[in-house]
């Protein structure tokens, strides 16, 4: 069992944050900046103006200092010593707690950690020459080495290529068992939640809002309007063009006009928010749809989001992000510079609080 | 003015220099360490006693060592125990003076290079199982080294050139005190400005080596 209750107010910010969890891989889902990262610090003991408890399997570690609570972390920017080698890095923490294991032990952990990160071919080379996705896999195995009572990780996929997320997330999802380590990782990316997390937290505006099974809470319908904008990767400053019924017809800040339903709670939206999985890609204009949104957009770059593709794209002047599968943008001949047709549901634009 | 009279000014030059400076390294990088990282109450006070030999008139900062290391203060009395007799207006009284003087700049390029070391770095360490002092020795203490090099480079550079502080607490002793500063001088006052030139070209010479060096390889980025 672990679990915190943590406090903290700092400028205009008020975390206000507990949960409790038993499962071997626990989330924190959110957007940026709704605490996520500062929670995460706070229980690796490096948030010293963040008040509250800990606990690991029962025991307080909220008053020890970082480097006795036996936490590891892998920050999002991996954070590597750029004076050191790949593999001075990775037995950097066996100087600690992990040099009372047998030596046996500790080599073939390291064996391992090197074998299933693929950190072979890089051992010998500077920490400051490595590309990202390489960063993240040393500071990972950095991180496992010294074997800690709980390994933290910070979106530990951002910033890996879609072959390598694939193999690491089968890797991620096995530590608690092959290794005997829960992990608790934050992200905003609910793909990255449901492939690794047996539970998940979502953190809005430093408060733990709802917790539960990922598919449970990334589909629960009484989320809408609250959870599921909270991922989501479009966002856009509106105004109220018209009021026609159930409908509003609204205007992004580079002029776009928009059909979206009327939500209670909601009558003149300010921001509204789509995901990118709610987005569909057209060819050509398709002529009648249901529909009500459908307009040009410039392909700018594609993304690798896992298994899929997150399309960068521009309309009326604004990034677009539309979140496909690659067979989908083969059929379509995704390109960049290639001018395609986007199709939004009215009900699909939701407003943002 | 002869070649040997030259080549004893210069040598006695760098080693009160280079004393100088190791003198200063240690408490120079613990004092830039604890501006860069430290949180306590008396960091401006620290901050401005630190500095202050930097906008002080050099004569006032000597006059201050002189009293300080005469007999009639303890630590002067203290010395005197230790060195049989008073430091002062010998060639250590000249190293103490250049110390005292350049020790700001030493601190400051010790503190901007722990400035330019990332905390995420030190606060990684710290959950790898790495005390404080580990932290410090194997990650603060590494990356700041460009910096507290570049501030050492200066504080000899400095301790090479000091004139006001030494003249006092050392005097002009040729071959025992005489350091370049003093040398051009003394060559000024006796109106043999050839030796005067001579000697400044020399030190202009040092400084512009030492500082060269230590911008090509320790200035500019921190990584």
């Amino acid at each position: 069992m672990r679990s915190f209750d943590l406090r903290a107010s700092y400028g205009g910010f008020e975390l206000q944050a507990a949960a409790r969890w038993e499962s071997p891989c626990a989330a924190l889902f959110g957007a940026s900046g709704a605490g996520k990262s500062t929670v995460l610090e706070a229980i690796a003991g490096l948030r010293p103006g963040v008040r509250g408890s800990v606990e690991l399997d029962g025991t307080r570690v909220d008053r020890l200092p970082a480097h006795r609570r036996c936490i590891g972390w892998v920050p999002q920017d991996s954070a590597l010593f750029p004076h050191k080698s790949v593999r001075e890095n990775l037995l950097f923490g066996d100087h600690g707690r992990g040099a009372t294991g047998e030596a046996s032990v500790r080599e073939r952990r390291f064996d391992e950690v090197v074998e299933t990160l693929e950190l072979e071919p890089l051992l010998e080379r500077s920490a400051a020459d490595l590309s990202g996705g390489e960063r993240q896999r040393v500071a990972i195995g950095r991180a496992l080495l010294p074997a800690p009572r709980l390994l933290l990780l910070d979106e530990p996929l951002a910033s890996l290529d879609r072959p390598l997320r694939a193999r690491l997330v089968p890797y991620l999802r096995d530590i608690p068992e092959r290794m005997g380590i829960p992990v608790f990782l934050v992200s905003h990316d609910p793909l990255e939640v449901s492939a690794l997390a047996q539970e998940v937290f979502v953190i809005e505006a430093g408060r733990i809002v709802t917790s539960g099974a990922p598919a449970s809470v990334f589909a629960s319908a009484a989320s809408w309007g609250g959870l599921r904008t909270l991922g989501a990767e479009n966002r856009f400053e509106v105004r109220v063009l018209e009021r026609a019924g159930g409908t509003l017809r609204i205007e992004t800040a580079g002029g776009l006009a928009l059909s979206m339903v009327r939500v209670e709670g909601f009558p003149e939206p300010e921001r509204v928010a789509v995901r990118a999985e709610d987005v569909l890609i057209a060819e050509r204009d398709p002529g009648v749809v249901s529909a009500r949104n459908v307009f040009g957009a410039d392909v700018v770059r594609i993304e690798p989001l896992g298994e899929q593709l997150l399309v960068h794209l521009e309309a009326a002047g604004e990034p677009w992000c539309v979140k496909i599968t690659p067979q989908a943008a083969k059929a379509l001949g995704v390109e960049p510079g290639k001018r395609l047709v986007l199709l939004v549901k009215a009900h699909q634009i939701l407003p943002v609080r | 003015m002869s070649v040997a009279e030259v080549i004893d000014v210069v040598l006695l030059s760098l080693r009160v220099g280079l004393v100088s400076t190791l003198l200063i390294l240690v408490p120079g990088v613990a004092v830039g360490y604890l501006l860069a990282r430290g949180h306590f109450r008396g960091k401006t006070v620290l901050r401005v006693l630190v500095t202050l030999p930097m906008v002080l008139p050099p004569v006032a900062v000597g006059l201050l060592l002189l009293v300080l290391f005469s007999q009639r203060f303890a630590v002067g009395s203290f010395l005197g125990n230790v060195f049989g007799g008073t430091v002062l207006f010998t060639w250590w009284a000249a190293v103490i003076a250049s110390a005292v003087m350049s020790f700001p700049l030493l601190v400051l390029g010790a503190e901007s290079g722990f400035r330019g070391v990332p905390r995420r770095l030190e606060q990684v360490a710290a959950t790898l199982g790495a005390a404080p002092g580990r932290v410090f020795l194997e990650v603060s203490l590494p990356l700041a080294r460009r910096g507290i090099l570049h501030g050492a480079a200066f504080a000899f550079v400095r301790g090479l050139g000091e004139y006001g502080a030494t003249a006092l607490v050392a005097g002009d002793a040729p071959g025992r005190t005489r350091t370049l500063a003093l040398a051009i001088f003394e060559r000024i006052e006796s109106f043999q400005d050839r030796d005067a030139l001579v000697l400044s070209a020399i030190a202009i010479a040092l400084a512009l080596v030492t500082v060269g060096a230590a911008e090509l390889f320790f200035g500019g980025r921190e990584r």
